[in-house]
C-alpha cells in the first residue's frame, strides 16, 4: 500500500492540498486588503455607473460627480480681467496683444449704518480683458516648470557622474569606497522627490529652489546608479590597452570607458530630464514653484475653469516633450 | 633590456601557469615566445609590463624591478599589441592612434586630449607607415576591420618610440596572409626604432620567418630556447606534446 502511494504522489499532476490552503489563504488575505482600501466600494459604484450608462438604473453617484465636475470646468478658463485702474501706468493707446478694454457694472449691496437697510450701489468700472491672458500666464508656468527641470537634471548630470567613478569597478579600486558610494547613491533613490521637496520648502520656502534641489538629489541617486553599472560592464579590452601604457584612472576613464558608455549616459540623462518635467509639475503641490502651485492655488479655490486649463496645459506639454525625448534618444543610440 | 629570474605565477585554481622562468632578451632583439594555448605566453607577457604581479621571482627591465613606484614611469617606454586589438571602439581611428601619445602628456593636457603638434605629426606618419589612409582615420575604430584595427594597434604601441614592444598574439584572429604582413610591420618599425620585440604566437611557421630568438614555453615552463634555423621537428614535437594541438602555421 505504501508503494502504490509512493508511487501515485510521484507522478501526480495537477494542485496538492497544500495548493489549495495556500490558494485560499492568499484570497482570504486579499479579500482583508480589499476592504481595507475600498476595493468593494470602486467595484459597486462603477457597477452602478456602467449600469446607469446603459440605461438599466436610474442614478449613479459616481456620473452625478463627473458630470458637476465637466461643467464646472467647461468653459476653461483662457481670459484675465483687471481693472484698469489696478494697472499702473495704464495706457489705452498701447494695449497688449489680444485684449480690449470693457466697461463693466458691479452691484454690491451693504447695510447702510444709519437706516440698517440695505442699500444697493452700483459701479462701473473699465476693465481690461485680455483674451489669452490667463493661458498666457500659464504657459510662463510651464516654462518655469521645464527650467526647474532642466536645471535639476544638469545639477544631477554633474553630481553623479563623479559619484560614478568612485562607484565603478573599473575606476575605484577600494571596494569600501564603491560600497559607500553605492550606498550614499541608493539614500538619494530612495527619498521620493515629492517628499524630498516636502523637506526642501522647509529648508528654502516657497519656491522653485526646493523644487530644482529636491528633482536634483533624487536624480543624482537614479543617475549615480545607471552611470556606475555601464561604466563596469564597458568592454575591458580598451581598458587594459589604457593601463598597459601606463595610463591613470582618470586617463583610463576617459579614453576606455567614457567614448563607449556616451549614448547610454546620454540617453539616461534625458529620461531623467524627462520624468523631472512630469514630477516638476507636481512638486508644485507642496510649494516647490512650477505650474503645480498653480493648481493647488486654484483648486483649493474651488475655481475649475482654471484648474481644467492647467491640466490641459500639464497633458499636453508633457506628451510634447515625452515625444521630444523619444526622438532624442532615438537619434543617440 | 628584460630579465626574469625565477618568475613563478598561479592561478586560484588553475595550478601553476608559469614555473620558474629564466629568461634574458637583449636589447634589439625580436623574441618570439612560441606555444601551445594555455602555456602561459599571455600571462609572460602581462608579467613583463606589470598588469599582472608574479608570485615569487624578479623581472628587470633595463636593471630596474617593476614596482607600484616605478610602474608607470616603466610603462611609458613600452608599447604592447593586443590579440583583440583592443581599440576603444567609438573612438575615431586617429584618437586611438594617439591614445599611445597620452602617457608622455601633462595630466591635464592628456585629459583635453590636447596632443601637441609633433604628436600629431608622427601619428599622421605611422598612419602610413602601417597602411591607413586620411580618410580611415576619420572613421570610428569600430568601422575597420580586424587586420585594420590591427595596423591602428601597431601605430599606438609605437607613437612613444617603446625601448619594447611586447605583442601578445598580435595575429592570432588574422588569416594567414595579413599575418605576415602584421608582423613585418611590428619587425620593420622595430628595427626603425630600435624597440627590442617580444612577440607571442602560436603558429611554427610565423615564429620561424621572423623571430631571433624563439623561446619554448610548455606547461608554463621554457622547453626550448634556440635560434629559429638551429630548430628541428623534434624539438617542436616536444614544445606541442601533450597539448593536444598540431604544429602547424
Amino acid at each position: 500500500m505504501p508503494e502504490t502511494r509512493r508511487r501515485d504522489t510521484a507522478i501526480r499532476t495537477g494542485l496538492r492540498r497544500r495548493d489549495w490552503l495556500w490558494i485560499g489563504l492568499i484570497i482570504v488575505l486579499l479579500a482583508w486588503t480589499g476592504k481595507r482600501v475600498e476595493v468593494d466600494r470602486i467595484a459597486a459604484e462603477s457597477g452602478q455607473a456602467a449600469l446607469a450608462l446603459a440605461g438599466l438604473a436610474d442614478d449613479s453617484h459616481m456620473l452625478d460627480v463627473a458630470d458637476r465636475i465637466g461643467r464646472s470646468m467647461i468653459p476653461i478658463q483662457l481670459s484675465v480681467v483687471t481693472p484698469v485702474d489696478r494697472i499702473q501706468n495704464f495706457d489705452p493707446e498701447r494695449l497688449p496683444l489680444f485684449s480690449h478694454l470693457e466697461t463693466r457694472e458691479t452691484v454690491s449691496e451693504r447695510i447702510d449704518p444709519q437706516s440698517l437697510k440695505p442699500v444697493r450701489t452700483a459701479e462701473r468700472r473699465v476693465v481690461l480683458v485680455e483674451r489669452y491672458g490667463y493661458l498666457r500666464q500659464l504657459l510662463i508656468k510651464a516654462l518655469e516648470t521645464l527650467e526647474i527641470a532642466v536645471w535639476a537634471t544638469l545639477i544631477a548630470a554633474v553630481l553623479s557622474l563623479p559619484m560614478a567613478l568612485l562607484a565603478a569597478k573599473p575606476t575605484m579600486d577600494h571596494g569600501a569606497v564603491r560600497w559607500l558610494v553605492r550606498g550614499m547613491l541608493s539614500i538619494l533613490r530612495a527619498i521620493p522627490e515629492l517628499i524630498g521637496a516636502l523637506l526642501m520648502v522647509l529648508v528654502f520656502g516657497f519656491g522653485p529652489a526646493a523644487g530644482v534641489l529636491a528633482l536634483a538629489l533624487h536624480g543624482t541617486g537614479f543617475l549615480g546608479k545607471f552611470y556606475a553599472e555601464d561604466m563596469e560592464n564597458a568592454p575591458s579590452g580598451p581598458q587594459e590597452a589604457l593601463r598597459a601604457i601606463g595610463a591613470n584612472r582618470l586617463l583610463l576613464f576617459r579614453y576606455a570607458i567614457l567614448p563607449q558608455v556616451l549614448p547610454q549616459f546620454v540617453a539616461y540623462t534625458v529620461y531623467l530630464l524627462d520624468r523631472n518635467f512630469r514630477m516638476a509639475t507636481m512638486i508644485g503641490l507642496v510649494g516647490a514653484g512650477g505650474i503645480g502651485q498653480e493648481l493647488k492655488g486654484r483648486y483649493d479655490m474651488y475655481e475649475y475653469h482654471h484648474v481644467a486649463t492647467i491640466i490641459l496645459i500639464i497633458v499636453v506639454s508633457v506628451l510634447l516633450l515625452e515625444l521630444l525625448s523619444a526622438r532624442l534618444r532615438r537619434r543617440l543610440l | 633590456m628584460i630579465e626574469l629570474r625565477g618568475v613563478g605565477k598561479r592561478f586560484d585554481g588553475a595550478g601553476k601557469i608559469l614555473d620558474s622562468i629564466d629568461l634574458s632578451v637583449p636589447r634589439g632583439q625580436f623574441c618570439v615566445v612560441l606555444g601551445p594555448s594555455g602555456a602561459g605566453k599571455s600571462t609572460l607577457l602581462r608579467l613583463i609590463n606589470g598588469l599582472i604581479a608574479p608570485d615569487v621571482g624578479a623581472i628587470r627591465i633595463d636593471g630596474e624591478v617593476l614596482t607600484r613606484a616605478n610602474m608607470r614611469r616603466i610603462r611609458r617606454r613600452i608599447g604592447m599589441v593586443h590579440q583583440h586589438f583592443n581599440l576603444t571602439p567609438r573612438l575615431r581611428v586617429a584618437d586611438n592612434v594617439l591614445v599611445g601619445a597620452l602617457p608622455a602628456l601633462p595630466r591635464w593636457r592628456a585629459l583635453l586630449g590636447l596632443h601637441a603638434r609633433a604628436s600629431r605629426e608622427r601619428a599622421l606618419a605611422l598612419a602610413g607607415v602601417v597602411g591607413l589612409d586620411c580618410e580611415q582615420l576619420g572613421r570610428r575604430a569600430e568601422t575597420l576591420s580586424g587586420g585594420q584595427q590591427q595596423r591602428v594597434g601597431i601605430a599606438r604601441a609605437f607613437m612613444l618610440e617603446p625601448d619594447l614592444v611586447l605583442a601578445d598574439e598580435p595575429v592570432a584572429s588574422l588569416d594567414p596572409a595579413l599575418s605576415i604582413k602584421i608582423l613585418g610591420l611590428i619587425r620593420d618599425q622595430a628595427s626603425r626604432t630600435g624597440s627590442t620585440v617580444v612577440c607571442s604566437l602560436h603558429q611554427v611557421e610565423l615564429a620561424r620567418a621572423f623571430a631571433d630568438r624563439i623561446v619554448g614555453l610548455n606547461g608554463g615552463r621554457i622547453v626550448l630556447d634556440a635560434a629559429p634555423q638551429s630548430i628541428s621537428a623534434s624539438d617542436i614535437e616536444t614544445l606541442y606534446r601533450g597539448s593536444g594541438v598540431s604544429p602547424v602555421a
